[in-house]
């Protein structure tokens, strides 16, 4: 690397940067389509892998943590979409009937009882569906434009995922408070109450876990 | 570091002690009732 040209240095990373983000890019893809995130999670570990190498030796690429922010908010917004855009537009199919319904049986009554028992259809659940219908038409696909400009590293990126990291913070106490005021209605006779639910929902912290990151991290990385 | 990034850490540490109790707290009231009344 100590013999590379100011200029080459910067085509060489401009190279690696673009190479790993195909990689990163991709797999983020398969994971957000839910059902083939087995497969999408090697492909992003790749694109992990060159984007690491490529620091390691020397080259100017987007910091990891940035880079892991990024497609972590990407991807948590696009499975959620899939999953609540099926519950709104879809929820008379029969893989959603099913699916929805098991899911519901086993951890959270909201999606069992009074399924699809709504004018608008789909979960029944006290205030379940207005949290849904703002996630998916506001905060996720502000989330998601949000976070390209931050992977772009541009300043309004870094801005509006902030922004948007506290939409997080009001979407998830708001869910939560509302489930919780009626929780006994909500879980009553599901297999696993409570605890499945928060087993299986604690990965959904990313907004806060990122937000200490964002306010500390040197904004001067980031260009206008 | 200078004295406002101190303040600046500070209040994230506060806020983050703030939400994760929250969502403790959440949890917690979820489970008594569990326990209170078997579902």
């Amino acid at each position: 690397m100590v013999s590379l040209t100011l200029d080459a240095h910067q085509d060489e990373s401009r190279r690696a940067q673009r190479e790993a983000d195909r990689w990163l890019i991709a797999g983020t893809i398969l994971m957000g389509t839910l059902v083939l995130g087995p497969v999408g999670l090697p492909v992003f570990c790749r694109g992990v892998y060159l984007l690491r190498r490529a620091q390691q030796v020397g080259l100017s690429v987007r910091p990891m943590m940035v880079t892991l922010i990024g497609y972590v908010v990407i991807l948590d917004a696009a499975i959620n979409s899939i999953g609540w855009g099926l519950d709104v537009f879809a929820n008379h199919a029969l893989i959603t009937r099913t699916i929805f319904t098991a899911w519901g049986n086993l951890m959270d009554g909201g999606y069992f009882w009074h399924y699809n028992e709504l004018w608008i259809g789909g979960a029944g659940a006290p205030g379940e569906k207005a949290w849904i219908i703002v996630c998916i038409v506001v905060v996720f696909p502000m989330r998601i434009a949000a976070a390209i400009g931050l992977l772009q590293m541009k300043r309004w990126g870094h801005q509006w995922t902030i922004v948007t990291c506290w939409f997080g913070v009001i979407s998830w106490m708001g869910y939560i408070l509302n489930m919780t005021m009626y929780a006994d209605v909500r879980y009553a006779g599901v297999a696993l109450p409570v605890i499945g639910w928060w087993l299986y929902n604690i990965f959904y912290i990313t907004p806060f876990l990122a937000i200490p990151y964002l306010h500390t991290v040197n904004r001067e990385i980031f260009s206008d | 570091m200078n004295e406002q990034d101190r303040r600046r850490r500070r209040a994230l540490i506060a806020f983050q002690i703030f939400i994760y109790g929250a969502l403790l707290a959440m949890f917690l009231i979820q489970l008594q009732m569990l326990m209170v009344k078997d579902w």
